[in-house]
């Protein structure tokens, strides 16, 4: 299912720019999934996507996982905190994620050398992205939960 | 209790997930990893390609109900033309302009015809922090890094990175992209930086020379990056500083990255 996010984000949601952001549907299903299974399901499909990602763009593989992982990892501390989750909820840990998955990605750039962008335009592209996700991540959510419905549980051994 | 075990140790497997991402990023950007780098990253393209075809096949079928396929096809024929024809009259005029200047003073020639090699465009960059695009041509069709990537419009960007079938090129667009160009009409220099909005210019001023809406930015060939003479837009806003040494503007490009299809990649540019 990752494989097709990837695939389908490089070649079709480009075309669903607003405001120079399109939507990133690796990282919505990575925080959906981070919802609906746990942290630990979150930070393995984070890294699994973030791979995918990182051979679809250029330089080296690893700051696309990396930036997956983190945002992830932040998605688990916010669901782990609440005592009713709801679709508002679930749209704000989107926002966060997008901004600590934005963060983790400059800032691994400029670990490995890459040039820095200039912030503004950091600041700019990342908060249309996190309004863009925020909205997306609720519906995703429910796709998520509605599939995990349609498989039966494997039987106790 | 548990849940504070349970806490440490999905801690501990980020830590640790991080730290491998970390060691892969650090290892896969050396030189020695180029190539297995290339390798795997063309892998994906077939898969790409083929969501191309599909997305492309769906907009057609989409299309249908109104006939609107047809009306935009003629409408990106003639918009080709049109920007052929207008990328090619100021391609004219710019050079007759400097021919002029230089012809006694440098006995210089300028040869046009490149070695061109086609491409499809079969990818984009993964999130908005990059404006990049994926092609469908490698080393294996003599595809470089570095090498410089037009459409039938004018500039588009640079190779960045290419593996064994397919190549990423950083586009104009891109936060990242700087070219140093040249006005055709004025002859002012100036650097243009990628952004999420326009491509910014930066202009150097010069006494008695303004910069005007509709002139034409060229790359000027300085720092060896891009030949000379490769058209990139129109000026489209001007923002005067008097109390800095250059003005700023925003040029109207004449690619589209989000619809470029094709493009060609020229073989016989190596950049300084």
């Amino acid at each position: 299912m990752l494989l097709a996010l990837a695939l389908v984000q490089v070649t079709w949601a480009s075309r669903l720019s607003i405001a120079g952001a399109f939507p990133n549907l690796v990282l919505i299903a990575v925080v959906g999934i981070t919802w609906m299974q746990g942290v630990r399901a979150g930070l393995l499909w984070g890294c699994v996507g973030g791979v995918l990602l990182d051979l679809t763009a250029s330089g080296p593989v690893g700051p696309h996982a990396l930036a997956l992982l983190s945002a992830a990892y932040v998605t688990s501390l916010w669901a782990r905190n609440l005592e009713r989750p709801n679709a508002a909820h679930a749209a704000l840990t989107a926002g966060a994620g997008t901004v600590v998955y934005s963060v983790t990605l400059v800032l691994t750039d400029g670990l490995l050398g890459t040039p820095a962008m200039d912030a503004a335009v950091v600041a700019q592209l990342t908060f249309a992205a996190a309004i863009y996700n925020a909205v997306l991540t609720p519906f995703a959510i429910e796709a998520i939960r509605r599939l995990r419905a349609l498989v039966p549980d494997p039987e106790p051994a | 209790m548990y849940g504070a075990k349970s806490s440490s140790r999905s801690t501990g497997l980020f830590l640790t997930l991080c730290a491998a991402m970390l060691l892969l990023a650090m290892l896969s950007q050396q030189t020695w990893a180029a190539g297995a780098r290339g390798a795997a990253k063309s892998a994906l393209a077939p898969l790409e390609q083929a969501m191309t075809s599909v997305a492309a096949r769906a907009d057609r079928i989409a299309a249908i109900f109104g006939d609107v396929s047809a009306l935009r096809a003629e409408n990106a024929k003639l918009r080709t033309a049109d920007e052929q024809e207008r990328r090619q009259i100021v391609e004219l005029q710019a050079a007759a302009k400097e021919n002029a200047q230089l012809r006694q003073a440098l006995d210089f020639q300028k040869s046009w015809g490149h070695k061109l090699v086609a491409a499809d465009v079969i990818g984009a960059g993964p999130d908005a922090l990059t404006r990049t695009i994926e092609i469908d041509r490698g080393t294996a069709d003599g595809v470089k890094p570095g090498m410089v990537v037009v459409t039938g419009a004018g500039l588009l960007g640079r190779v960045r990175e290419a593996g064994p079938h397919a190549a990423n090129v950083q586009t104009l667009a891109d936060p990242l992209s700087r070219v140093n160009v040249y006005l055709s009409k004025s002859g002012l220099q100036g650097t243009l930086s990628g952004g999420p909005a326009a491509l910014a210019l930066d202009v150097q001023h010069t006494i008695g020379v303004a910069v005007s809406n509709g002139d034409w930015v060229l790359t000027s060939g300085v720092g060896g990056s891009y030949p000379r003479g490769l058209v990139i837009g129109e000026i489209a806003t001007v923002t005067r500083r008097d109390t800095s040494t250059s003005d700023l503007a925003e040029v109207a490009w004449v690619n589209e990255p989000t619809s470029v299809s094709f493009v060609l990649v020229i073989k016989d540019f190596i950049p300084s």
